[in-house]
């Protein structure tokens, strides 16, 4: 597209968001990403501002609206969408509800919320198959704000959102709506000039913000959310400049000013090591004066322990950056850089516009303010127990990659580590981790198919599909779940790979092989005839291009963009490797 | 509304050009035709796709490029070019 279309779409006025959304529309060629909205309020101009908000994230979103104060109804409509967001107004449960409910009696009023809860159970029922629900809390914000009293209006909103808390179904997640309502102003949120006559309730900057606040869990979704903080050091970790002001007066101490904005930052980083985001450091510096911060400044919260990465040296920054995305096996859009410098931050952006850059902004009080806003780009729809141990298995990874150095032949050093792979099938307690792992997985993946935790789930049920997970360890640690295989049987014994993919944590070891020889072989005693299997291209991917011909499939099809094919299951080519071993979980 | 002819011919000259390009160009974006098909006599029966829906999405849109905010009264008549022209000169006349 010629023009650059701007991404914050608070910046960008309703009349442009319509225009460029068209344009994107027409220009995206992915599948579309359904999404429904239903509500018993008209919210018809969300429709426009969360499609243009994804669309620009190349998402090529498709929203459609539920038929207006009929959500059940919509429920069972639209219960095929890829998401679906819920705006339950409690102000229109009724007709004048924060006031008509003053003069209910005891009974009526519970009628009320016997009938809204059955209501509730009613729509996650019809959408238990659906991989998310967006479930906006209810809340008394937009009309009860001036009663100080203590009102029937505000109890009954209260039960409800207990009620909705108490019986969530895993695909669920709950919007607040009033922090919406807050950054926006409760006045401004609001437009009551076609309220009465239309139901209308909110405002555009309203929309503008609600898709905002929402957009990183449809980002996650989509295997979009970023993976790793790439900080600078002077004036980005702490105060001052190393090399000039010295060890003993860079400041990042709780006890003075600028020192607390920057301790600040060191604690937002240690959340989100903790949400299993890497923490990396890229500063032109001298190694052994940063190394004697990180192990030694009082003021220091982030130790060696928690940078899985750190690159000081007098390299440019955007080498630098390349390098870390190599090492780390990620992609360069899977990274945030943090920088002081201007000069830094617009190279950054000029020569790897993939990557977010962020700028320290020249008044301090606002550094904390422009990371806590940007933490939704870490948006994991789930944080596995894979997560808190990631750094750990990073260490482990360069470990690994020092002994490497020492072996001649690449098989005696694969024999060396001593690889296990223990299978997992229909395992309910990492479900989590398998959905994660196919919204995550970019590289080694075949067909790059995102599933959500309720996916899995279905997945598992079915007669006709089968789910097989598995982790890996080898002598330096557990790697974890680490790959996924998802196989759907038809009728004529012929199997189909739906999901192959193995995460970076494991590439380059010969597991993918291995793997496959397990699948072959089950498949095998379970009757199976032959097996079809797909490459979908995607930006990614190009490394598994070749992979099925590599297990001796025969292509049937061969575009630049999907590759099929077939494989007689006597005719596979098992791998011979000897030094894995594979045990049944 | 009763605007006098001679009123109105002041508040022609007065009229910036710019300003019916915005009003174009909004409504170009709102119902998705090209700014060029939009002329003074475009209006609700003209424009196939001005519906109610999108009369309210043109109302917020061109309250947001002019800064003002419409009385409901005003949003009601806004229901062709001509008009829209009118009721924007003089809310923003008086600075509503």
């Amino acid at each position: 597209m010629g023009e650059d279309i701007p991404k914050n779409i608070r910046s960008v006025k309703y009349a442009d968001i319509l225009k460029y959304n068209k344009e994107l529309g027409d220009y995206l060629e992915s599948n579309f990403y359904n999404i429904a909205v239903f509500s018993n309020i008209t919210i018809n101009q969300i429709k426009e501002i969360c499609e243009y908000s994804l669309r620009t994230e190349g998402i090529n979103a498709h929203v459609q609206i539920g038929d207006y104060n009929n959500i059940v109804q919509s429920s069972i409509k639209f219960k095929q969408s890829n998401i679906i967001v819920v705006f339950w107004e409690a102000s229109n449960i009724i007709n004048s509800m924060p006031f008509k409910i003053e003069s209910l009696d005891d009974d009526q009023q519970d009628a009320i919320l016997k009938k809204t809860k059955q209501e509730i159970d009613l729509l996650l029922r019809n959408l238990q198959k659906t991989p998310l629900i967006l479930f906006n809390k209810f809340t008394t914000i937009q009309f009860s704000n001036f009663n100080i009293r203590e009102n029937k209006y505000d109890r009954l909103v209260g039960q409800l959102n207990q009620y909705i808390e108490n019986n969530l179904t895993a695909n669920v997640r709950l919007v607040d709506l009033e922090k919406v309502i807050a950054t926006v102003g409760v006045e401004k949120s609001l437009d009551f000039r076609h309220f009465y006559s239309s139901k209308m309730l909110y405002s555009v900057a309203f929309f503008k913000t609600y898709v905002e606040y929402i957009k990183p869990i449809i980002m996650g979704a989509n295997g979009k959310a970023k993976k790793a903080l790439i900080f600078d050091c002077d004036n980005t970790l702490w105060k001052g400049i190393l090399g000039e002001d010295g060890f003993k007066n860079i400041e990042m101490s709780q006890e003075t000013s600028d020192g607390a904005v920057f301790a600040e930052i060191q604690s937002i980083a240690m959340s989100l090591i903790k949400q299993g985001v890497l923490i990396g450091l890229c500063s032109k510096n001298n190694p052994e004066d940063v190394d004697e911060v990180i192990k030694d400044h009082p003021d220091m919260q982030l130790r060696d322990e928690d940078f899985t990465i750190i690159r000081s040296n007098w390299l440019d920054k955007v080498s630098n950056l390349k390098s870390i995305a190599q090492e780390l096996n990620i992609g360069l859009d899977s990274m945030v850089v943090v920088d002081d410098s201007p000069f830094e931050v617009n190279l950054v952006r000029e020569a790897l516009p993939e990557i977010t850059a962020l700028q320290v902004p020249e008044e301090l009080h606002k550094y904390p303010e422009l990371l806590r806003r940007n933490i939704g780009l870490f948006y994991n729809l789930s944080v596995t127990a894979e997560d808190s141990k990631k750094v750990e298995i990073y260490k482990h990874q360069k470990l690994r990659e020092s002994v490497k150095q020492e072996y001649h032949d690449i098989e005696d050093y694969f024999t060396s580590l001593g690889m296990k792979i223990t299978i997992c099938q229909e395992d309910e307690s990492i479900i989590q981790r398998i959905s994660q792992l196919t919204q995550k997985t970019n590289q080694f993946n075949l067909t790059t198919k995102r599933y959500t935790e309720g996916d899995i789930r279905n997945l598992n049920v079915m007669d006709n599909s089968k789910v097989i997970a598995f982790s890996v360890s080898d002598k330096f640690g557990d790697i974890g779940v680490t790959g996924v295989c998802i196989i759907i049987i038809d009728k004529s014994k012929t199997a189909c790979i739906d999901t192959f993919l193995i995460s970076c944590r494991i590439i380059g070891r010969n597991i993918e092989f291995v793997l496959m020889d397990y699948l072959i072989n089950t498949l095998k005693d379970n009757g199976i005839n032959s097996v079809k299997a797909k490459y979908i291209k995607t930006s990614k991917n190009s490394q598994v291009r070749d992979f099925y011909d590599k297990c001796s499939f025969v292509p049937t099809t061969i575009t630049d963009l999907l590759k099929e094919y077939v494989l007689d299951i006597n005719d596979y080519k098992p791998s011979k490797i000897n030094y894995i071993e594979v045990i049944n979980g | 509304m009763i605007i006098s002819l001679a009123k109105l011919t002041i508040l022609r000259l007065l009229m910036d050009d710019s300003i019916e390009q915005r009003i174009r160009n909004v409504m170009s974006a709102v119902f998705q035709i090209s700014a060029d098909e939009i002329n003074e006599d475009s209006s609700s029966d003209t424009i196939t796709s001005w519906d109610s829906l999108k009369h309210f999405n043109m109302v917020m849109a061109l309250e947001e490029e002019f800064n003002i905010e419409f009385g409901s009264e005003e949003i009601a008549d806004l229901l062709d070019f001509r008009r829209i022209k009118l009721v924007l000169l003089k809310d923003l006349d008086t600075g509503k």
